[in-house]
């Protein structure tokens, strides 16, 4: 030792770090891969290799020789981005798609604001929603396709929440809820099993990266809407249970709602922010033209972030 | 089909007119009156918003001078006497000429004048280091390096010199705001005179230390000897607090007191090279810091003062 | 369920290595050197002069207002030199050097053992005792004990909190003393309890002391049976949180009161003192010894087992002797740090010397101590979550950045305690605490000049009002806010 040392208190930090957070979000999303790329085999892995390869690649580029800032794939938030984007695509997105997809969610989403922690809406979302609307056809293609484990083959042409849109609630017929708990058959591989991205729920919170302020507001409220409208007429509207664990609504409320940058900062704020995600989401599936509607429950929710995070100040000490 | 075309224009039209004529209401309505000279007045201005004469602004400025009956107290130091005897024009009132000032660094202690004692590891801004501890230096009072100065200047006249570890005011750009005097916590930035094609003469430190301590910090420091003092023929330096300062108004820039520093603390900027042999034993020290200039007329950078009117506040006067 | 402060808090690894190390008696140096700025408020007066022959406490500072303490000499000896000397932020301060002769110690100092219980029954006599040995709290803040145990008129104490938290990481000296001096501890309880006016006295330790638990425990309920005045003295166990140990924290974990903004403890009824604080008081009141001693751990993870120490030290000790007797610094530290990892202060100058609020050496490496490279801010709340005063560092940080003086008062950055939970906790490394630090002390310095300026135009007014004889005063209204 020749010099000392000198910097304001305090001296010490705690080890978490960005970069540990948004690998615990990773980590958390295992199982969720896993379970997708059992059931929808190589297409699942190419698209998830070629979505998290052009996210971070991008991300590289863009921070390296567009900002001239040093890079930040370090921090792991691309990698994040790229599954969320290929959770989102069905396992039979063309390889260009998700590519424009990448593009789109870390290029214009996420780069543009001015990188990590400066965008106003989740990039992979944005990217989901714009290929969702561009090319309608291969976003809802949940065509067959071979996964690792023989015999349960995905082999419906559409999502539950499409059934239910296109034929009524007889649709439905012979569904069971264990099933939707365990294997959602049809849909994008991050709709896959609700019991995975439950175990990476569990994770996050005992690794206390997110709150449960958000992910609980949201099921409640899509469970209590969504219970009156049943109540009121069985015939017409799905019941709770089955719009808690059908679509996108799990991983959306997990992994991508819970997004620090995207989400209101105090609990108070996240719970008005989830029930207004349940309540946007519920409308839609009831109402709109689209079968599901969490990713845009979501994005709208978060340009209402700064308002939120303007009137939902914590309570001071002694105030 | 015509026909919707026409109901849509004429809609659109009809709703032009009507909305027109609700902005002109609006517009009427909320009028602000105000002096048309104000406006004027701030065409004039350099617009940089600054700050530097005092007011919030540039239109503040304008309306403080519209307001005053005389231009006496206001005076924009970034445009200068020439946008001074514009605002006058413009008011018809008179105006005092006004010497030109520029920002002097009083301080030359280089990583080589002034070893570093420990290694700061806080936030890199003056402000908190100087409120956290003495320095990494052995002296109290002069510059911490950490470039509150050249974040403060609106105008990019202020650059931190990597080699010296020292500002460095680049005299075409500075308009002696003030921002870099008011941004130093230590107070080592002066306005001085900018003399005669920018020949000064200063002394270029402002510890208060006694001279063995003082010196022992830092190769070039001022030791309050008062030989400059007593060599001084026209009663323009004054001792106090074991410091010299030069008053500028007094300064006839002979530079006898140059030649008698024995530490080299008291230097002579901008003179011409041949005549300088007298500033001998400071040239080493002022040539170093001056290498990013280099023009035609021999620019010197760094400049450092010492005042008894910007007295540096003493230990106990923080605690 | 065990009590805690409702808002925000960390849980730093509490690293309490020492806690298991025995008080030792640091010998007395050739020279010691004692500031006249031991304690919050004005500087001391020194009241020798060079060449004087002084004992062991001794008067060499007097006080020079209100909010300032008397300083004693800790050695008998020769006064050498007064002047200024870098303290270990390097400032001058004014220092009384002095050499040390033997150990002789003023008269009417009671340097025996035995404990004495019974407590004197005239206040006023107290807290002059208090007062003339240089009691300042020992929690940290340094502020003189007396000025503390005076409430101001109209307001009156309703407990009086004793902190045993020491929620600081590393730091064990309270603890220590706790084990081993707690009878005394308890007797200052006592009191300062009845200098209070007899209102119940609570001592809040954290659950990670047992031991020290375990012996006030016991030290209050034999007093409690065997002498008289120890009626509402209780041990209560508090939750490990840090900052526990802050003032406002304390009081809203024991008696779940929230002192407001800019208030003080009295406000909600509340008086706190230092276990420390409490055992100066028993020597000075019991022993009339006045406050030349204190406990100071040495410690950190880069000191084997046998160099972590609890030192009784004399104040004025240079560090650097304290250095040399636990062995050198080890190669590993890169800082030196006085006081807690949290809101210790770095050394600067280990030649400085110490002072009576010194409560720690802790040596920590550059793994432990060296700040990361900053990053984004990812906008998780986790400081928001963090602050136990409920403030939102992340904007705070911003408004600071663009000098919106306005807004950060109104997002109470005056409320900031700078127990450093923000930067502790942010995972980006932003030096939140580093920045809002400096906002705090220019927004406090805004309100004050406003409240100066409001207390002026009142006056003002009322010398107008005066003038204008006996017609009805109209109240001035006070500035806004």
């Amino acid at each position: 030792m020749n010099k000392l040392l000198i910097s304001p208190s305090p001296h010490i930090h705690t080890r978490t770090s960005t970069a540990s957070l948004m690998r615990d979000v990773v980590i958390a999303l295992l199982p969720t891969v896993i379970v997708s790329i059992l059931f929808h085999g190589w297409s699942e892995i190419i698209v998830l290799g070629v979505s998290i390869l052009s996210c971070v690649l991008l991300e590289y580029l863009i921070t390296r020789f567009l900002l001239k800032k040093p890079s930040t794939i370090c921090d792991w938030s691309a990698v994040v981005t790229g599954v969320l984007l290929a959770l989102n695509l069905p396992a039979t997105s063309p390889l260009w798609m998700v590519i424009i997809g990448a593009i789109v969610a870390i290029g214009v989403a996420k780069m543009t604001f001015g990188g990590l922690g400066q965008n106003l809406f989740n990039p992979a979302l944005v990217g989901r929603v714009f290929l969702l609307i561009s090319f309608p056809v291969a976003m809802t293609n949940w065509a067959p396709v071979k996964g690792f484990i023989p015999g349960v083959d995905a082999s419906t042409g559409s999502t539950l929440l499409g059934m239910v849109k296109e034929g009524g609630i007889e649709a439905l017929e012979g569904t069971s809820y264990l099933n939707l708990l365990f294997l959602n058959i049809g849909g994008s591989a991050g709709e896959l099993s609700a019991i995975a991205i439950l175990a990476g729920f569990i994770y996050l919170l005992a690794r206390k990266v997110i709150r449960p302020h958000i992910t609980l507001s949201i099921w409640l409220t899509v469970f209590v809407f969504s219970g009156i409208m049943w109540l009121i007429d069985p015939s017409q509207y799905t019941d709770p249970v089955f719009n808690l664990l059908t679509g996108g609504l799990l991983l959306g409320s997990v992994f991508m709602a819970t997004d620090y940058v995207t989400s209101p900062m105090s609990a108070k704020g996240g719970i008005i922010f989830g029930v207004g995600i349940g309540l946007i989401t519920m409308l839609i599936r009831y109402f709109g033209a689209y079968p599901e509607g969490m990713s845009f429950a979501i994005l709208i929710m978060n340009a209402t972030v700064p308002l939120i995070n303007k009137f939902c100040k914590s309570k001071k000490f002694g105030r | 089909m015509t026909q919707t075309i026409i109901w849509t224009i004429a809609i659109i039209t009809l709703l032009g007119v009507l909305l027109a004529v609700v902005l002109y209401l609006v517009a009427k309505k909320f009028k602000v009156e105000e002096d048309p000279r104000i406006e004027e007045v701030e065409k004039v201005l350099p617009g940089a918003n600054c700050g530097g004469c005092g007011h919030a602004g540039c239109h503040a400025f304008a309306t403080s001078c519209v307001g005053a009956s005389s231009l006496d107290n206001n005076f924009c130091p970034v445009g200068g006497n020439e946008t001074m005897k514009k605002v006058a024009a413009v008011l018809g009132m008179e105006v005092k000429e006004k010497a030109p000032m520029v920002a002097v660094v009083r301080c030359n202690g280089t990583c080589e004048n002034r070893p570093r004692t420990n290694e700061y590891g806080g936030y890199a801004s003056c402000r908190v280091k100087s409120a956290l501890y003495c320095g990494d230096t052995g002296c109290l009072y002069g510059c911490l390096g950490c470039g509150d100065c050249v974040a403060a200047c609106a105008f990019g006249a202020i650059s931190m010199d990597p080699a010296t570890g020292l500002p460095v005011v680049d005299e075409e750009k500075c308009t002696a705001c003030g921002a870099c005097v008011k941004a130093c916590p230590k107070g080592v930035i002066e306005l001085r005179n900018k003399g005669p094609r920018g020949m000064r003469v200063y002394v270029q430190c402002i510890n208060k230390e006694k001279g063995g301590v003082a010196r022992k910090a830092c190769k070039v420091a001022c030791i309050g000897c008062g030989k400059c003092a007593k060599v001084c023929a026209h009663d323009a330096i004054t001792i106090a607090n074991n410091l010299a300062y030069i008053d500028f108004t007094k300064c006839k820039l002979c530079r006898k007191c140059v030649a008698e520093c024995p530490t080299g603390a008291l230097v002579a900027v901008n003179f011409p090279v041949p005549k300088a042999k007298p500033a001998a034993p400071v040239a080493p020290a002022a040539a170093k810091v001056e290498k990013p200039a280099g023009a035609v007329s021999v620019k010197e950078a760094p400049a450092a003062l010492a005042s008894e009117k910007k007295t540096v506040e003493t230990k106990e006067e923080q605690k | 369920m065990k009590k805690t402060f409702s808002i925000g808090g960390v849980h730093p690894n509490d690293s309490k290595i020492s806690s298991g190390c025995r008080i030792e008696v640091l010998p007395v140096p050739g020279t010691v050197y004692v500031s006249m700025l031991q304690h919050l408020g004005a500087m001391a007066n020194p009241v020798v002069a060079v060449g004087d022959k002084v004992k062991v406490g001794q008067v060499i500072g007097e006080p020079s207002g209100f909010i300032s303490a008397f300083v004693h000499s800790p050695v008998s000896g020769t006064v050498k030199s007064i002047g200024p000397r870098k303290d270990l932020a390097g400032w001058n301060i004014t220092h009384v050097e002095i050499e040390v002769e033997g150990d002789e110690w003023a008269e009417g100092i009671d340097l025996s053992d035995t404990l004495v219980t019974e407590i004197p029954q005239d206040t006023k006599a107290i807290l002059d005792k208090i007062k003339l040995n240089g009691v300042v709290g020992l929690g940290g803040a340094t502020f003189p004990a007396h000025v503390k145990l005076c409430p101001p008129p109209g307001k009156k104490a309703e407990c009086l909190i004793l902190n045993g938290a020491e929620c600081e990481p590393y730091l064990t000296s309270d603890n220590r003393i706790m084990i081993e001096r707690s009878k005394e501890i308890v007797v200052g309880a006592a009191i300062m309890k009845y200098v209070l006016g007899g209102c119940p006295a609570v001592i809040g330790i954290e659950e990670n002391k047992p031991e020290a638990i375990a012996a006030m425990k016991a030290a209050v309920a034999e007093l409690q049976a065997n002498a008289k005045g120890y009626d509402g003295i209780s041990v209560m166990v508090l939750k490990k949180k840090y900052p526990q140990g802050g003032e406002k924290q304390l009081i809203d974990a024991v008696m779940h009161r929230q002192v407001k903004s800019m208030g003080l403890p009295i406000d909600v009824g509340a008086v706190v003192q230092n276990v420390a604080t409490s055992l100066a008081v028993y020597e000075a009141v019991q022993k009339n010894k006045p406050l030349i001693t204190n406990t100071l751990t040495v410690t950190g993870d880069c000191l084997p087992m046998e160099r972590q120490h609890n030192y009784l030290f004399r104040i004025g000790t240079p560090l650097s002797f304290i250095i040399d007797q636990m062995g050198g610094i080890p190669e590993a530290a890169v800082k030196v740090v006085s006081g807690g990892p949290m809101m210790g202060k770095a050394i600067v100058n280990l030649d400085a010397t110490t002072v009576k609020g010194s409560s720690s050496l802790l040596f920590l490496t550059a793994a432990q101590t060296v700040r990361k490279e900053q990053g984004n801010c990812i906008r998780c709340g986790k400081c928001a979550e963090a602050c136990p005063m409920g403030l939102e560092p992340f904007l705070l940080n911003k408004l600071a950045k663009n000098r919106m003086m306005d807004e950060l008062e109104e997002n109470a950055v005056h409320d900031c305690i700078e127990c450093g939970c923000c930067l502790y906790t942010c995972p980006a490394n932003i030096p939140l605490l580093d920045v809002i630090r400096i906002a705090k002390g220019d927004v406090i310095k805004i309100i004050r000049g406003r409240q100066a300026a409001a207390r002026a135009a009142a006056e003002a007014a009322k010398a107008a009002e005066a003038a204008k004889a006996a017609e009805p005063a109209k109240v001035a209204e006070p500035a806004k806010k």
